[in-house]
Formats: C-alpha cells, structure tokens, sequence
C-alpha cells in the first residue's frame, strides 16, 4: 500500500491516492477524494441567480471559470427562455475558446513539470499570461471575470482588443510548434508517456470518461459539435480523435485541440455581428417555474448543470456533472498493470482539477 | 547495437531541438518584470480597490443611499447607513470589508448612478486584517480626482 498525497506536489491539488503495489507493480488505485469539498450546489441554493455567476467562477473548476458560468447560464437561459443577442453568443465563444487555450496550457506546462521538463513550464505560462492579459482588458478579471450575465455578457469589448486576440492567435499557432519541438521530439518524453496508461474506447465509455481523455481512446464525441450552443454551430472546426488511449493521445488531442481553438477564435472574430450585448432581462433575472440541463465542453470535458427553479430569484437545486470527477475515476482502470513511476505520468495526463472534483 | 545508436541519434536531435527553443528564448524579448521596483499598468477595467468617487459638481457623493450594491452582494462585505430625512439625507457609514469582498464586480453593476467604481490598484496587501474594513473616508480617498465612466479610468498613483 502507498499513500499519495493529500499533500503531494503532483497530486494538482489535495487528492490522496490510495495506491495497492504488488513490488512495483500498481494492482489498484483508490482515489480519495472530499478535500477540496466547497459545496457549492447548496450555496447556490441560497443566492440569487445573479450571485451565482460569481460563485461558479471560484466554487467549481478555478481554471476555466468562464466555461463554469457557461454552463450555469446555459441552464438559466433554458428555464428563463431567455434569447441571448447575436453579438453575445459569439462573444462568449470567443471567451470560452480563450479560456480553453488557458486551461490547456496550464495543464501542458504542470504535465512537463511533472515528467520533468521545466521549460517546458515557463512556455507555456508565458502565453497564458498574455491570454489573462487579454481577458484582464476585456473582463476586468484575470482568474474569475464574472462576465457573463443572464441573457448576455456584461461589457462590450474595449477598442482594438479583437486586433490584439488576432495577432495573439497568429503568435500561438507558432508557438505550439514550439512545444512540438519541445517535447514531441524529445525521447526521454516520449518514453514517459507513449504506451503509458491505456485506456480501451469501451472501458472509456463504461467509465464515463469525457472531453479530451475519451477522445484519445476513440470516442468520437464532442458536445460543441453533438449539441451545439453559443455560436459553435455556426463555426467549422475539426474534434481530434485518437483511437490509442495512452498518455500521448491524450497530449495530441489537446495540443490539436489547441489549434482548433486557434481556429475558432479567428472566425468568430470575422463573423462577430454588431449589435445588443445583452438581452432585455432584470438584471437580478427571476425565473418561472421549471427546470433545464445544459451540456457544454468545458476544456476537462462534458460540463453539465441541472437547474431546477421553483420561481423566484433563487434555484431551487442546483447539481453539476462535474468533468474531472468521471474522468479521475477512468483513472484506476488507466494505471492498473503499470509501475509506480507511471502513476504520476497517467494523472497528469487526465488533467483533473480537484476543486472541479469535489466542488 | 544498431536501436542503441538510433536512440542515441533521437536524443541527440530531441535535445538539440529543445535547446534550439531555448536558445530561441534566450536571445529574445525578456517577458518579466523586476515586480516591487517595475511597476505593471493594469487594464482600466481591472477588477482592483473598490471607491466612492465624489460628484466635482455639488461636492458630495453620488450615493443615493439604495442599498442596492449592499443586497447583491455575495459575501455581504458592504455596510451602509445613513441619517437625515428628505434632502437631508447623508452617508454615515459606508463599510467594505475587501477582505471578504470577492471583487465579483456586482455592486458596480447595480449602481444607478455608478456611485461606486472600481479603481485599477493591486497593492493591497497588508499585515492586519483590520486595515482591511475600508471605511467612508477611505472610499472616498481611493476616488479618482476626475469623473469617469464606469470602471474605465486611467491608472493613478496609489490613493
């Protein structure tokens, strides 16, 4: 038996794995999870819709608060029936590809880390850092923006800030090349990771694993693409599909994952309508009675909120299929068979995020 | 001993690519800042100190005392009261307590009449969490000295 973490530097957060060895050999892996526990579907329960929006920007996964209250709107703007304006639809697109950008660097660069490569680390975070840039100008916020409102966003772009996007999305496209040229190339990488942690297309399903670990073991499924929102259905772009399973098609469905965001980015741009910003709604939006489930791709994966209201300006209950929490339990059947050393290897690769665990 | 040279020809070239980034890196534009002694010139819409900026035109604040930025915010961090009656009517205490305050930006966006604004500060750290409780005087002392529009002002010195 070995216990990792809850302290452990790689564990990306407080998560204790509860690891059985026979020598070093992994037999099973118990994830222990709870220590990060904020319970945010009862606290949504006592605020308004409005407050809300600031509570899952911290509440639930802290690296894609956008992509949070994505899909929290998604769910307010079902059971209000609320039409959110053209020009918001794609501004939130804009955001959320932004915000997956970020995420998928942040885990990227803590991936090196861990098998590693350090430089790899700084890289990354030096073109995240110019994505908070961005988002800092156009939302006031860096980590949690609250910038999507009920029926809208809250504030127009400042000027010239769609220039800065275009010319930030030309620098990117060459700079995942450069993590290409990083670690792709790199023997010592690509030991660590190629053939480590095969996850089966059916033991993937039966897990319930999603996002980007389903897709690298050939599950042809991407939300934005199956149920469009926002303005994905008016945008072409292409879900990489791997049919390995291992640690290497999960980093080759993000790193193209990545560019495909890239691509998002610059045609929501091109097409971004003028217009209103925001749809005419109270600003502390009450809703009738009913209840909705919105589905959205958060960069982890399928990001789910069911909203129930019972009228008023506060939900009723509140329950979010949280990403990292069916993909950490895919986790067990990804590292039974493989060696100690793998383990940290297998769950950087799944890119979990623990507050998004435990909510 | 032919797959031992192959593997050592792929590290040779793995390395010396990686390197090639670095070096890259190394020659180029430097991407950080000496922080205490470089300062960094947020965006204007930053989510920084909160303030109660004085109207230059009757000398008082904007605050029409309705409460509204009190009952939406989520952390419960702003204390008001007031006294008078009629036109009369004064601020006599405007609390809010930053270290609760979750700078979700809520209270900007109710108030009619943008009596309260954000500022684009970000040293506000401090040893005692009592400093923390910022009070009318000191609202009114973080204020930028000219109107503006709502949460879009220029960068100031520290208030």
């Amino acid at each position: 038996m070995l216990n990792m973490g809850p302290q452990h530097p790689s564990t990306h957060g407080v998560l204790r794995l509860v690891v059985t060895l026979d020598g070093e050999n992994i037999v099973d892996v118990v994830p222990d999870i709870g220590y990060l526990h904020s319970s945010v579907e009862k606290m949504m329960e006592y605020r308004t819709y409005l407050q809300n929006v600031a509570l899952t920007d911290r509440g639930m996964d802290y690296l894609t608060a956008l992509a949070n209250e994505e899909g929290y709107l998604l769910a307010v703007e079902r059971v209000g029936r609320i039409e959110v304006p053209p020009r918001a639809r794609y501004l939130r697109t804009i955001m959320l590809e932004l915000q997956r950008l970020s995420s998928h660097l942040v885990w990227l660069g803590t991936w090196g880390i861990d098998l590693g490569a350090t430089t790899v680390f700084l890289y990354c975070f030096r073109e995240r850092e110019r994505i908070l840039d961005l988002f800092e100008q156009a939302t006031g916020g860096r980590l949690h923006h609250v910038y999507f409102r009920p029926g809208g966003v809250y504030e127009d772009l400042p000027d010239g800030w769609t220039d800065r996007v275009l010319a930030f999305c030309d620098e990117f496209v060459a700079r995942v090349d450069e993590y290409h040229e990083l670690l792709t190339g790199n023997p010592i990488f690509l030991a660590r990771v190629q053939g480590v942690g095969v996850l089966p297309r059916d033991r993937a399903i039966a897990m319930g694993a999603c996002g980007p670990v389903a897709r690298a073991s050939g599950v042809d499924f991407d939300v934005r693409r199956a149920f469009p929102y926002e303005a994905y259905g008016e945008l072409a772009f292409d879900v990489p599909v791997f049919q390995e399973g291992d640690c290497f098609a999960r980093y080759r469905v993000r790193m193209e994952e990545m560019r495909q965001s890239v691509r998002i980015i610059q045609q929501a741009i091109a097409k971004l309508p003028a217009g209103e910003i925001r749809a005419k709604v109270q600003v502390n939006v009450k809703l009738p009675r009913g209840e909705a489930y919105a589905r959205t791709e958060s960069p982890r994966g399928d990001l789910g909120v069911y909203l129930v209201s019972e009228g008023g300006d506060m939900p009723y209950r509140v329950k979010i299929r949280a990403p990292s929490f069916s993909n950490l339990y895919a986790l067990t059947e990804m590292m039974r068979g493989w060696k100690v050393a793998d383990v940290i290897a297998i769950l950087g690769s799944v890119d979990i995020v623990l507050s998004d665990v435990d909510r | 001993m032919e797959a031992l040279a192959t593997r050592a020809w792929q590290a040779v070239v793995g390395l010396y690519a990686g390197l090639r980034v670095t070096f890259r890196a190394l020659v180029g534009r430097k991407n950080t800042v000496m922080y205490p002694l470089e300062k960094v010139n947020v965006a204007p819409r930053w989510h920084g100190l909160l303030a109660l900026p004085v109207d230059p035109e009757t000398g008082s604040d904007k605050c029409i005392i309705c409460f509204q930025c009190e009952r939406v915010c989520p952390d419960r961090c702003i204390h008001i009261e007031a006294g008078g009656k009629g036109k009369d009517r004064l601020l006599t205490r405007f609390d809010i307590e930053m270290d609760k305050c979750c700078y979700c930006g809520l209270c900007v966006e109710v108030c009619p009449t943008e009596a309260i604004v954000f500022v684009p500060h970000y040293e506000t750290s401090t040893y005692n969490r009592a400093n923390l409780v910022y009070d009318l005087a000191d609202l009114r002392r973080a204020a930028p000295k000219e109107p503006i529009a709502r949460g879009v002002i220029a960068m100031r010195g520290r208030p």
